[in-house]
């Protein structure tokens, strides 16, 4: 009894707090405007029409009231709806006590915009949707406990149609084709499965660049080129789970080997771009070869700071006065020339896009072959216990050697391809920030999938591009995100799955799962 | 002779942590190590599977010396290390830790015979096949650690501690299974503080305090010393 009312009023007190934290820095604003420009509208002041600001409390409600009505978990869709409902109210009522609060604010024109800088006049109108305070507060309650009782219906609703999914015919459709692949055997299921996957991506890959503007290209290059990053870096955190900080110096060693065979300055010597790029890679699988010899006493945190340094040394090497004749020092190499093909520049934006879904597509073939293969168990074995891995027979010292180059060879392509689309590289781009980003986004998105990579590379370069209009929130939207996924989803967005095996005997036979059983 | 380790001596930098140590595992024996915590039992063991190296002296199996190979040549001879504190690997499934377990081994249908063998052996460990090592009981991880050794099919099991932190009734099992192993013909070395329990199912023993053997000889005998009944088993309880 006490359950049914009071957590989905706990909840809503929650999302009430959350409401009014949003609304003091503006973040209300900001999706509003969103919303807008998504509508089509044009929205020329800093305030977005009234309508939107409501959208978003709308949004706020349902979602609170979807979170209330899951968490009491009823079978009835009354219920649901009297969880969300109540749920909504109480985020409302703490809205109202707010808005009271600023509407008396409003209404004595007292200004306070030296603590609270967005709470302006104007602003505070626009959360009160322009009515009387005392009006405009209660349509704020009236709008929250409405969206949470309809969030509270569409938890239920959706709840009751995964049951009878037999009614819908959408359902019901999807229902026949999942029982149609059920009848193929396993192998040739998840063969087309991959067929099918292969066949999207590469649809989307043939032409949406074609479609989206060089800008837009130029972004998604750089979400691939750190997709290739990070499933290097996976290959030597995720898998063989050694910490490692400086991941960026290979990049900077195939950027600059890119940037030293193809410049003009200093030495002119224009090998083109493919003999570079391959250069380039063996050049970091190098350098991943010789910084492991010494690394491989070290475990943990010694690891992770000797690598740092290594980074840094790169860093400050290619900046020093002392090389600014070997590698143009902190003024970087400039006019890198492009890629040609067949005699024809290939250096457009859209070019490049191709060229790098070529890579990315490449690097996640390498990565899943070794991921299940010897060597992928092996690495697994390492990052879950160096001893007992030894212990197994498995050569730690190569392995961990193996996974430092091959790691060390992706940034190394990476890094090239960076160099040489930029047409420049220098030292700044090779800073420790941007070995933590690569290390951020494979555990933002969970370490030791390629699925997780991708999706933590879109999340940490794709949306900051996207969100960029709002320069001033996008630190704050980002850290919230951050928030938020590690108490959700505290393994990243996509965590691991270990494989499921069958003894022999049940993979021969189709009814030996009873059998062995019984 | 299966094993013979003649007047080794290992360091942790300064500290002479093995003092001449000799001593010597037959075919088909079960040989214990006793003695007080730092005394050198598991740095002995890992001095045999070459995790650690000696300063000086000498290790050979079947003639064969082995002092200064890597631990993956000492597992491929069929010299197999089961670490102390069941050093399984906490996030993968039972099934992987048996095939890392096999990891010497490149034959498929002969990984898959010896998995059969140890699903048979040790039926909880098939009904777990699926579930992260880390998740089972103290008990079922001392068993999945020791069925991972045999997965090397090993001709010298190198147990370490194989009781520690388990309940008595669970003790009493896990030494049940060493027996049995070791009666299909594996012979077996085996540290252990519970020197009672180690003696009881062992041929030989040895007694070794800090870093040097002080006592030598048959189990029977051992378990009858006066010296090794007033420091390892209880005083007059023996």
């Amino acid at each position: 009894m006490k359950k049914t009312y009071f957590q989905p009023i706990q909840i809503g007190f929650i999302f009430g707090a959350v409401n009014v934290f949003l609304v003091l820095i503006g973040f209300n604003a900001m999706v509003a405007s969103l919303l807008a420009k998504a509508l089509g509208e044009q929205v020329l002041t800093a305030l977005p029409p009234f309508p939107y600001l409501a959208a978003f409390t709308i949004l706020l409600g349902l979602w609170c009231g979807i979170a209330a009505a899951r968490k009491s978990s009823r079978a009835r869709i009354a219920g649901n709806v009297l969880a969300g409902w109540l749920s909504g109210l109480a985020a409302g009522s703490v809205t109202f006590v707010f808005c009271v609060g600023i509407g008396w604010l409003l209404s004595n024109k007292i200004d306070i915009r030296n603590y609270l800088t967005v709470l302006s006049f104007d602003f505070i109108n626009g959360v009160l949707m322009g009515l009387p305070p005392l009006v405009g507060a209660l349509a704020n309650l009236g709008i929250l406990a409405a969206a949470g009782a309809v969030g509270g219906l569409l938890y239920g609703f959706i709840q009751s149609s995964k049951v009878k999914q037999i009614n819908q015919p959408i359902l019901a459709l999807t229902c026949s084709t999942t029982e149609k692949l059920k009848r193929l055997d396993h192998g040739r299921r998840r063969l087309a499965f991959q067929i099918l996957g292969v066949a999207i991506a590469g649809a989307v890959v043939i032409f949406l660049p074609l479609n989206w503007g060089s800008y837009w290209n130029y972004v998604a290059g750089t979400v691939g080129l750190y997709v290739i990053l990070g499933l290097g870096l996976n290959l030597i955190v995720g898998l063989s789970g050694q910490l490692v900080l400086g991941y960026i110096a290979f990049f900077a060693i195939g950027a600059y080997t890119m940037a030293l065979l193809n410049s003009p300055l200093p030495y002119n010597l224009m090998w083109g771009f493919w003999p570079a790029l391959v250069l380039g890679v063996i050049f970091a699988a190098l350098a991943g070869l010789l910084l492991g010899l010494p690394l491989m006493r070290l475990r943990g945190d010694y690891l992770a700071i000797v690598t740092l340094g290594f980074g840094e040394i790169i860093r400050i090497l290619l900046k020093s006065d002392v090389l600014t004749d070997f590698s143009g020092g902190p003024r970087g190499i400039q006019n890198i020339s492009g890629p040609t093909l067949f005699g024809r520049p290939f250096n457009s934006d859209i070019d490049f896009m191709y060229l790098i879904a070529i890579s990315v597509a490449l690097a996640a073939f390498v990565y899943n072959r070794l991921q299940h293969s010897r060597p992928g168990r092996a690495w697994l074995s390492i990052r879950e216990d160096e001893t007992a891995a030894r212990a197994c027979g498995v050569n730690t010292t190569r392995y961990k050697l193996l996974a430092l180059a091959l790691g060390a060879a992706f940034a190394g392509l990476a890094g090239a391809i960076y160099a040489s689309r930029n047409q420049f590289t220098g030292p700044e781009e090779h800073s420790l920030m941007a070995s933590i980003n690569v290390l951020s986004l494979i555990i933002v998105g969970g370490l030791g999938n390629i699925p997780g990579t991708i999706l933590g590379a879109f999340a940490l370069k794709g949306l900051p591009e996207i969100l960029r209009e709002f320069s001033n929130y996008r630190l704050l939207t980002f850290g919230a995100l951050l928030v938020v996924m590690m108490l959700s989803r505290p393994e990243g967005l996509i965590p691991s799955k270990r494989p499921k095996y069958k003894t022999p005997q049940e993979a021969d036979g189709r009814n030996a799962e009873e059998k062995n059983v019984s | 002779m299966i094993l013979e380790i003649e007047n080794i001596n290992v360091h942790y930098g300064a500290i002479h942590a093995l003092k001449d140590v000799s001593f010597h595992l037959a075919e088909g024996e079960i040989v214990s190590l006793i003695g007080a915590n730092g005394a050198g039992k598991s740095t002995n063991l890992n001095t045999i599977s070459g995790i650690l190296h000696p300063t000086s002296g000498k290790i050979t199996s079947f003639g064969e010396e082995i002092t200064h190979a890597a631990p993956q040549t000492i597992v491929r001879k069929g010299i197999v290390q089961v670490p102390e504190g069941r050093k399984i690997f906490p996030s993968m499934s039972v099934w992987e830790n048996l095939e890392l377990g096999a990891y010497t081994q490149t034959n498929r249908a002969e990984i898959n015979e010896r998995m059969q063998a140890i699903f048979q052996r040790f039926p909880r460990l098939k009904e777990r096949r699926n579930q992260p090592g880390g998740t089972l009981s103290g008990g079922e991880q001392q068993m999945l650690a020791i069925a991972r050794g045999l997965m090397a099919k090993p001709r010298v099991l190198l147990l370490d501690e194989p009781s520690m932190g388990l309940a008595p009734l669970m003790v009493e099992q896990i030494f049940e299974i060493i027996r049995e192993i070791n009666q299909e013909g594996t012979s077996i070395l085996l540290v252990e503080q519970n020197a009672l329990m180690a003696l009881s199912i062992s041929d030989r023993g040895y007694v070794l305090d800090t870093g040097k053997i002080v006592l030598g000889g048959a189990a029977d005998e051992l378990l009858h010393n006066p010296m090794v009944i007033d420091a390892y088993l209880g005083g007059n309880n023996g």
